[in-house]
């Protein structure tokens, strides 16, 4: 099919860093911890939004796999997450991951292969991955 | 046991943080397994996790930084702290240190030391992996022998029905040993056990986890004994050896892997697969794993681990 017909373009910010500056003062137990952007990397307010165009899942694939992701990793109902997010950066080990794709063969009604399994590195992946499955499905 | 008088002589503290002072520790032999952890709600200090942060490479740096939420950066760099500590420790060679450690994956995407110029010939075949959970992260360390470990919280409960997941992860035998358990609070230790097997056995082959699909291979415990092999449905039965089969080609060889399984701390299961020693493969019956359990806070204090906090559950000495 043409590359952009029926397109879902989406822009999406990255998902943002905290920039906390370190405690290096005090050696006694600290409540809480603190990281700074060691090495001069950089946070989200440097880059450049990114302009996304994708012939890929629709937004409410996506929604549904966030909402399947958050459920599994017991996050709060308000948290950041996007298509972009990445598994591993959420804390999902694998564990998680192997449980993630059960709900979503379960959500979905398709069968997961391991070999595709391992290739979902992002939430954009695993929603792309779904209606993948689901197009073979229905053909 | 033995244990016992090693635990007396690998107990230090060193409490300088400036010194930067790393405790080496000899290679282990190729019957060995070095099995360091260390535990996050240990580590407090500011400066202390300053200190790991600058060990590590721009980009392991920005993973860190990546990660959602300062526990699990601080678990992700813990853990690569861990690593390139670990491995430093066993260079005899003084230009090796834990920031100069380079690592690189094998085409299968397992992470491994890239030695690069450290050694003009023969670098140390030191093998590792490395597992972990927010409350535990843990290191294995072999020569010359391909590793995997995996580690699991012992209160760890899955969002799946236990079965549900077996029947669609696991192979039909461990489905049915699972099936038999019927308090399920037993059950679920036991499905945590055989996940933490299974990963490792996964992990220590290093070629992804398509290559060993969950189904196709059997973890057992057995309680051998010479002539008789006992095959019980779980760990529970005395059993001394934990082996794998694969259900689809029952020729594959997998008598070279050896498996032990720890209970530590009493909150965690650590499950280790290694291959064997040539020698031992064909040797009669089973070889315990010779396993030395280290906890550690690196540039602090090394502890070795053993009795009711290293509790060998099956498979090691």
């Amino acid at each position: 099919m043409a590359a952009f017909a029926g397109t879902f373009v989406s822009v999406q910010p990255r998902p943002r860093l905290l920039r906390q500056s370190l405690a290096t003062t005090s050696i006694s137990s600290l409540k809480s911890l603190s990281f700074s952007n060691r090495g001069g990397r950089l946070t989200s307010q440097h880059l450049p939004l990114r302009l996304r165009v994708s012939c890929a899942a629709k937004p409410e694939t996506v929604e549904k796999v966030c909402a399947i992701v958050k459920k599994q990793l017991a996050l709060p109902e308000d948290s950041a997450i996007t298509g972009e997010s990445k598994f591993a950066a959420l804390g999902a080990d694998s564990l998680d991951t192997v449980e993630i794709v059960m709900g979503l063969e379960e959500e979905f009604g398709i069968n997961v292969e391991e070999e595709s399994a391992q290739s979902i590195a992002t939430v954009q992946d695993a929603a792309d991955l779904i209606e993948k499955l689901i197009e073979k499905k229905d053909a | 046991m033995a244990s016992f008088t090693m635990k007396i002589h690998c107990f230090q503290r060193n409490f300088s943080f400036s010194s930067s002072a790393l405790v080496p520790v000899q290679l282990p032999s190729r019957m060995e397994t070095h099995f360091w952890y260390i535990l996050p709600d240990e580590v407090k200090s500011a400066t202390l996790l300053n200190q790991y942060l600058d060990i590590l490479s721009p980009c392991e740096k920005e993973n860190v930084l990546r990660m959602h939420g300062d526990n699990l950066k601080k678990s992700a760099l813990l853990a690569r702290a861990l690593v390139r500590t670990t491995i430093a420790r066993y260079q005899i060679n003084s230009q090796v240190s834990p920031t100069s450690l380079k690592f690189r994956k094998n085409i299968y995407g397992k992470p491994e030391v890239d030695w690069q110029n450290h050694y003009d010939r023969n670098p140390p075949p030191l093998h590792f992996n490395i597992s972990h959970t927010s409350s535990l992260i843990a290191c294995g360390v072999t020569l010359d022998s391909p590793i995997g470990i995996d580690v699991e919280e012992k209160q760890r409960t899955t969002k799946n029905n236990i079965l549900s997941f077996a029947r669609r992860y696991f192979s039909p035998h461990e489905v049915e040993s699972l099936s038999i358990i019927s308090d399920p609070e037993i059950q679920r230790l036991e499905f945590l056990k055989l996940w933490t097997l299974k990963e490792a056995y996964v992990k220590a082959l290093g070629r992804g986890f398509s290559a060993a699909p969950f189904k196709n291979f059997t973890i057992r415990f057995r309680a051998a004994t010479k002539g008789h092999l006992h095959l019980s449905g779980n760990s529970n039965s005395k059993a001394s050896e934990i082996i794998v089969e694969s259900s689809d080609d029952p020729k594959t060889l997998t008598s070279n892997w050896q498996f032990a399984l720890l209970e530590l701390t009493g909150s965690h299961y650590a499950a280790i697969c290694k291959e064997k020693d040539d020698d031992t493969v064909e040797g009669k019956g089973s070889v315990p794993m010779k396993l030395t359990v280290r906890k550690t806070i690196p540039f602090v204090e090394d502890q070795c681990i053993s009795g009711k906090d290293a509790l060998v559950l099956v498979g090691g000495l």
